[in-house]
């Protein structure tokens, strides 16, 4: 039964994952690799203020949140003022280079990571009660993204996808909303890293590497970008096959690069041969039914 | 007298180091110069390269300009099929930029998955050892790998610049990467340019890797960080600027190597993301290096934007 | 007398071409300024210049008194200044009315706090913009369209769509960037009847225009440009007869 836990804790937080990322690349456009260092981030943030600083766990998370937030701003600010372009190879840099400074930090663990990190809601209620908080955080990020998605600000967001320069002649800041939109998708992923470090009680660097930015990147490739349930479909999915190979009772050192090799593999296959993704995305920006506004 | 030793020592093997950063560097910003490509995937083309190297020098015992060769061949090999199967179909599509990068980008991971698989993740070198016998020139160690390392660097460097100023290649290169709509008037055919620049771009990369991996050890992933150092140094050195890319190359390679007298060793792979910071933030167009005339026009970078201009044009 | 926009001594060059020379241009209130002459005079390198889109080397530009320089062009649209462009760049993704409910300078619907808490705000805002685009369509004879795509819609009729989003968000001052190009028929009269009422409800518009009997219909002055300097200025009938500006058009 735990084991079932765990796998639907995972399953959960890799579509939080992949729908914030969703909203990152596919709303926003912006291009990065760095996915996984916010959910890093927002881990050991969460997992070091409450093991070493004695802050209680809700908001050890939240300032776990906080930080990829401020985090992600820090890298989007000055690369996205030249152009999306450097955004991107940033976010490579960015994605390395934090790990580096995690793998050598003692305070982090270094590469051995943290152990004993403060459980979160299982003493007093049970494991039953972490999955359904996984599970209603999962569903509200979806809510929120589709929410975001197709109101005004999703119309905006339209705008700036098609034409950047038109966005600007009708004094929009292009800038600004992508910024937002990054640091609203990076701190999402930090949110999630401190729920995931708070259940597992232990994190270390390899677990947040680019395996898991070629992981996150499939899921919504594969899944659909720009469709609210794409990246979720695309998160089961592709969490069932790496459960599927686990039963082969292969080698670790086999099972992470044919993981690898399939999400990989995967993203290339689609991109040529279906690249809308499983669920694909209704190009046009429509509004949400206007019923709010008509009744009354 | 101790110190002027020391800072000898670190800046000849500093130069000595910089070669293989110079020689991607160089095929990193050939490449974006002429197909205006972040090819992503030089990373996959460096692992390929280096893995060939491996297993024909240390599994098939094959003596060295034997593998050499064979790598060489393998490497042109992939560069080939990556522009003729890879971007060839991307530019016929008209995909995005966005497509382009997850593209390439997951085409070195691919690469470097498979590398798992078979070599496990255990350092590789070339050769069973990297130890190479040392001489000293007065107090100065000069590592054996040292001369011949830079000895076909720069004669590989200067084949290249002689190529690209002498050879009507060459000059139909430098046309292409400034106006290719004007090039293809002139009846040079991009698609012969794009090979040629690749294949260039592609031997680079196999004699820069058999360079590394007969220096230091190699993993399935660490041809990503060393495209990143290409990658800022391309930044550094302008883009466009081929000639800058490598010059910001060794000047990267001896920043790097002089910094261990100032941060502990651990660090040091760490600098490199300060590079990159830096560079973005502060050297987004590159140093400022004069631009010359080539016979097509005007060059690139400041051309007058089309009738509505788009923000990129502008510095 | 001080207009909505004034422009002094600007000045560019790419690579020793130069594409503005010590221009000065003022634009009143109300009127509607022409600007032609031959391609690549610096016409539309002008509006750029203008917008804060390139950099200029020298010279100021100021928005009823207020300098823009410096500022990005987003700023710029926020502070009254519009422009429409010669290929519409219209938004693919968004139907008619979309496009020109975007083009609003607030949006309220956009934060949280509102859509939480002040609905009756939003709801009330919603029903001022969406008036205010209906009435744009509606003078340009575009009402049936309204949901339809920006692709769907034949060429003339996209550029009056681009006139109306360039009038969405209130500004005091209005480039047109060949706003006749390609249009014509119904969608020809209807620009002309639209240019005039803007000016006439206060704007100051400048117009760049290829075709010569558009301008001479609409324009109260005219600019002449020729290699990114003004050659000549005066009312668009004396222009039009200067045989050494007929020239270096036509020459062109």
């Amino acid at each position: 039964m735990e084991y079932l836990y765990g796998i639907i804790i995972i399953v959960g937080l890799y579509v939080i994952l992949a729908t914030s990322f969703n909203l990152i690349i596919g709303y926003g456009g912006l291009v990065s690799i760095a996915h996984p260092v916010f959910f890093a981030l927002g881990a050991y943030t969460s997992a070091i203020l409450s093991r070493d600083f004695s802050v209680p766990v809700l908001l050890a998370m939240l300032a776990g949140m906080l930080v990829a937030v401020v985090a992600s701003i820090a890298l989007a600010l000055p690369s996205l003022r030249v152009s999306g372009d450097y955004l991107m190879i940033a976010s490579i840099g960015f994605q390395l280079g934090i790990l580096e400074v995690i793998k050598n930090l003692r305070f982090t663990g270094g590469p051995g990571g943290l152990t004993n990190i403060p459980p979160f809601l299982i003493r007093d209620f049970g494991r039953e009660s972490y999955v359904l908080l996984v599970l209603a955080v999962m569903l509200g990020v979806i809510a929120l993204v589709w929410w975001i998605s197709r109101g005004d600000y999703g119309r905006a967001m339209s705008a700036m996808r098609d034409d950047e320069l038109a966005f600007s002649s009708i004094g929009r800041d292009a800038i600004w909303m992508k910024i937002a939109i990054f640091a609203l998708g990076s701190g999402l992923a930090g949110f999630a890293g401190a729920l995931y470090a708070h259940y597992f009680r232990y994190i270390a660097p390899e677990q947040f590497e680019i395996l898991q930015s070629s992981a996150i990147l499939t899921m919504v490739v594969v899944g659909g970008m720009r469709t609210t349930w794409g990246p979720a479909i695309g998160a089961l999915l592709l969490q069932a096959l790496p459960q599927a190979i686990t039963f082969l009772n292969l080698p670790p050192s086999v099972l992470g690069p044919i993981q690898g090799l399939l999400f990989t593999g995967l993203v290339l296959v689609f991109m040529f041969v279906r690249p809308q993704g499983l669920v694909p995305a209704r190009d046009i920006w429509r509004a949400a039914p206007r019923s709010n506004a008509e009744n009354r | 007298m101790q110190d002027t030793t020391i800072i000898l020592q670190i800046l000849w093997t500093s130069l000595a180091t910089s070669t293989y950063y110079v020689l991607f560097a160089v095929a990193f910003a050939l490449v974006l110069k002429v197909t205006r490509l972040f090819n992503f995937a030089q990373a996959g083309v460096m692992t390929i390269a280096f893995y060939t190297a491996f297993v024909l020098v240390q599994w098939l015992e094959w003596p060295a300009w034997a593998a050499f060769i064979v790598m060489m061949v393998v490497t042109l090999a992939a560069s080939y099929a990556l522009e003729r199967i890879g971007f060839e179909a991307l530019r016929r599509r008209g995909v995005s930029v966005m497509f382009v990068f997850v593209f390439t980008f997951m085409v070195s991971e691919f690469v470097a998955y498979v590398a798992m698989l078979i070599f496990g993740t255990w350092p590789q070198t070339i050769f069973p050892t990297i130890f190479w016998p040392v001489t000293l020139v007065g107090e100065i160690a000069l590592s054996g790998w040292d001369l011949p390392a830079m000895g076909t660097t720069i004669a590989a460097l200067a084949a290249f610049f002689a190529f690209m100023r002498f050879t009507r290649t060459g000059q139909f290169m430098v046309g292409v990467a400034d106006n290719p709509g004007l090039a293809e008037l002139y009846g040079i055919d991009k698609r012969q340019i794009f090979l040629v620049t690749m294949l260039i771009a592609g031997a680079f990369v196999g004699l820069g890797m058999f360079l590394y991996g007969t220096r230091a050890q190699v993993l399935p992933q660490t041809a990503l960080s060393l495209m990143l150092f290409a990658i800022v140094a391309t930044i550094i050195g302008g883009i466009g600027n081929v000639a800058g890319a490598a010059v910001a190359a060794v000047i990267l390679g001896i920043v790097q190597n002089a910094s261990i007298l100032v941060i502990p060793s651990e660090w040091q792979g760490f600098l490199l993301y300060i590079f990159l910071f830096f560079a973005i933030v502060f050297f987004p167009n590159g140093l400022k290096l004069p631009r010359r005339r080539t016979r097509f026009g005007t060059a690139t970078r400041n051309t007058p934007p089309a009738g509505d201009a788009s923000p990129e044009a502008q510095a | 007398m001080a207009g909505v926009l004034e422009v002094k001594n600007l000045s560019k060059s790419f690579d020793g071409i130069v594409v503005a020379r010590h221009v000065d241009l003022t634009l009143q209130s109300g009127r509607v300024l022409g600007l032609i002459g031959p391609n690549g005079a610096g016409k539309t390198s002008l509006f750029n210049l203008i917008c804060g889109v390139v950099k200029p080397d020298g010279g100021t530009v100021s928005l009823e008194g207020a300098p823009l320089d410096g500022r990005k062009f987003h700023q710029r649209v926020r502070s009254g200044l519009s422009r429409t462009w010669q290929h519409t760049r219209l938004f693919p993704s968004l139907p008619v009315i979309d496009n020109l409910l975007v083009g609003t300078t607030d949006y309220p619907g956009e934060r949280l706090v509102n859509v939480l808490f002040g609905r009756a705000r939003l709801r009330a805002h919603d029903t001022v913009a969406r008036d205010k685009a209906q009435g744009f369509l509606g003078k340009m004879g575009l009402s049936g369209v309204a949901d339809d795509l920006v692709s769907d819609l034949p060429y003339g009729q996209q550029k009056l769509v681009g006139v109306a989003r360039a009038l969405m968000g209130d500004a005091k001052c209005l480039l047109l960037d060949e706003p006749m190009a390609g249009v014509e028929g119904q969608a020809y009269a209807a620009m002309q009847r639209v240019v005039r009422e803007i000016a006439e409800s206060g704007v100051a518009v400048c117009v760049v225009e290829h075709n010569i009997a558009f301008v001479r219909d609409l324009c109260d002055e005219g600019v002449f440009m020729f290699s990114g300097a003004i050659m000549a200025r005066g009312s668009v009938a004396e222009l039009i007869r200067d045989p050494q500006l007929t020239e270096l058009y036509f020459g062109h």
